[in-house]
């Protein structure tokens, strides 16, 4: 057991930077980047292009908003990293590996080291907000202890302390995304990937959930959020890679929603 | 550890799909019913067919005069024949004791043995008649003649090759019926949670993680359904199988079924690999995310 958790973190993780937590931002030249887009293409069958030319560096630990209209390609980008597709030409590197040549049998161990929060929670219906958190840490075969013990420590963070053994059914929209958000980080994953975290969240519930994913970029793990949310990305002033047609049209190092408004 | 995290996340499923959970072991307990059922009926027909091949014999009548090395060189030949399952020498003074029993009142107005000195032949099986008989053509010296039942042969024959292919079809046409059959079921209810399935591949959840308790779901729903189908046959050979068949049919002939215990081993093991298997194979596609 111990073993197989051992080369889950290696997959993205190098021994010297593990649990080393990054300021906020900054962007150190000597690390490994984070994930590394070079000239991706991505056609859907017949002749969708979903994805063209995209090349862009996320450093560890930065936070970095993927803003674009529906059907930019954002989604397909956030499902390249997490190898759920595979591109069409370019090559996509997380964690200083090529996906390309990842092994299929390794994806979950990727996965594993990638958290995701998504607009629909994707919370598993009959399992508890505990036993949904729980189980991302089940399927790595980690010790019913240690499970007993993060899990909790997770949720408090997360401000559910107190609805641990609620079904997402009985919480609101954005209790459950506190769950999802919660299961993506109980790993720290150095990796955390988000497909618009807020979109269907009222604007006050939106900046609870992304205070919470401001606390958690402190903490070390890099942050992708893609977003359609314009205010949260104005107020932030964080990295902004805006992608138009499934190109990459602008990406500021401190950017706002749009660019006219610079 | 692994095994108690399957079993309880099965059993979870289990009983937050009640409907799911009825319908596929009701389809197992449909197809291993029939299943069931037609096992022991085709191995019932199997074994009167067999019984009927077995009463069929060639008989080797000599003349009164017959010399016992004409007896003996035919018994040597008989006995050098692979077709012949047994040989069996009835005398004279046999024959007409058998059928003074038989017939008591025939034989006592009788003033000498008319009966002649005879072998019967028992065929392995019911095409060997012919080839027995041909064996002794022409008829050696002293024997007077060579009877077979050729008509009854053939009939029986030709049923029991047409016993014996219809219930290998028909087994073959249940047992891909009964396959598909809980194959769609269980494609119900994977395809009703394929989101679930999708979440958990991308918490970083292994095949063999998601697999593991769907196919105890699957395993769990054969071993119900071919139990409950198992104590329908009992009942059904215990309460009604006496009142749809008299006794002097099914009793001491000779004929009968393969045992139940056999059947039942069958079904469950046929119904536990339905519901695992099929659960495995299924989910295969929604695996790919």
């Amino acid at each position: 057991m111990q073993d197989s958790i051992e080369t889950s973190q290696a997959v993205l993780r190098p021994p010297d930077q593990a649990g080393v937590a990054e300021p906020p931002g900054e962007s150190p030249g000597s690390q490994t980047p984070m994930i590394v887009f070079d000239d991706v293409t991505k056609v859907y069958e017949p002749s969708v292009v979903a994805l063209e030319g995209a090349s862009f560096t996320i450093e560890t630990g930065e936070f970095a908003f993927l803003v674009g209209a529906s059907g930019s390609g954002k989604s397909t980008l956030l499902r390249l990293i997490l190898k759920e597709l595979e591109p069409t030409s370019g090559r996509v590197i997380v964690g200083g590996r090529e996906l390309g040549r990842l092994k299929k049998k390794l994806i979950p161990k990727l996965r594993r080291n990638v958290g995701c929060v998504f607009q629909d929670y994707k919370l598993l219906p009959r399992h508890t907000a505990y036993e949904n958190v729980a189980y991302a840490l089940k399927v790595q075969g980690i010790p019913r202890r240690e499970i007993r013990q993060r899990v909790p420590e997770v949720l408090s963070m997360v401000g559910l302390a107190k609805k641990m053994s609620s079904f997402p059914t009985e919480l609101s929209g954005g209790e459950q995304q506190r769950v999802s958000v919660a299961r993506a980080v109980v790993n720290g994953p150095p990796l955390l990937i988000c497909d618009e975290p807020t979109g269907n969240l009222d604007p006050d519930t939106s900046v609870g959930i992304m205070q919470l994913l401001y606390r958690i970029n402190m903490l070390g793990t890099t942050v992708l959020m893609a977003t359609h949310d314009r205010e949260m990305v104005d107020k932030m002033r964080r990295r902004v890679i805006a992608l138009e047609r499934g190109q990459v049209v602008r990406d500021e190092r401190r950017g706002g929603y749009r660019a006219i408004e610079e | 550890m692994r095994t108690k995290l399957f079993f309880s996340e099965a059993f979870r499923s289990l009983s937050g799909n009640i409907s799911t959970t009825v319908a596929a072991t009701l389809t197992v307990l449909i197809g291993m019913f029939l299943l069931g059922m037609f096992i022991a009926l085709g191995s019932w027909v199997l074994s009167w067919s067999d019984q009927v091949e077995g009463q069929l014999e060639v008989r080797v009548f000599f003349e009164q005069d017959a010399t016992p090395n004409q007896i003996n060189r035919v018994g040597d030949q008989l006995v050098a024949l692979p077709q012949a399952e047994s040989i069996a020498f009835v005398s004279s003074a046999d024959a007409l004791d058998r059928m003074e029993q038989e017939f008591p009142e025939l034989v006592a107005n009788l003033s000498s043995n008319p009966l002649p000195d005879a072998f019967e032949i028992k065929p392995g099986s019911a095409s060997d008649v012919e080839v027995i008989a041909a064996a002794l053509e022409p008829v050696p010296p002293g024997v007077e003649s060579v009877t077979f039942p050729r008509e009854v042969t053939e009939r029986v024959r030709e049923v029991a090759s047409v016993i014996e292919f219809v219930f290998l079809a028909a087994a073959v046409i249940l047992l891909i019926a009964s396959t598909i059959l809980i194959a769609n079921t269980i494609r119900l209810s994977i395809f009703a949670r394929r989101r679930e399935i999708e979440v958990m591949k991308l918490v970083g959840a292994s095949n063999w993680f998601v697999r593991g308790p769907f196919m105890l779901e699957g395993l769990i729903c054969g071993l119900l359904g071919s139990i409950s189908a198992i104590v329908l046959l009992f009942l059904g050979r215990e309460f009604a199988l006496p009142k749809l068949i008299p006794p002097a049919i099914g009793g001491d002939s000779g004929v009968s079924a393969w045992s139940f215990e056999l059947v039942a081993l069958i079904i469950l093991g046929v119904g536990l690999l339905l519901g695992a298997a099929g659960a495995g194979i299924t989910l295969r596609r929604f695996l790919r995310v």
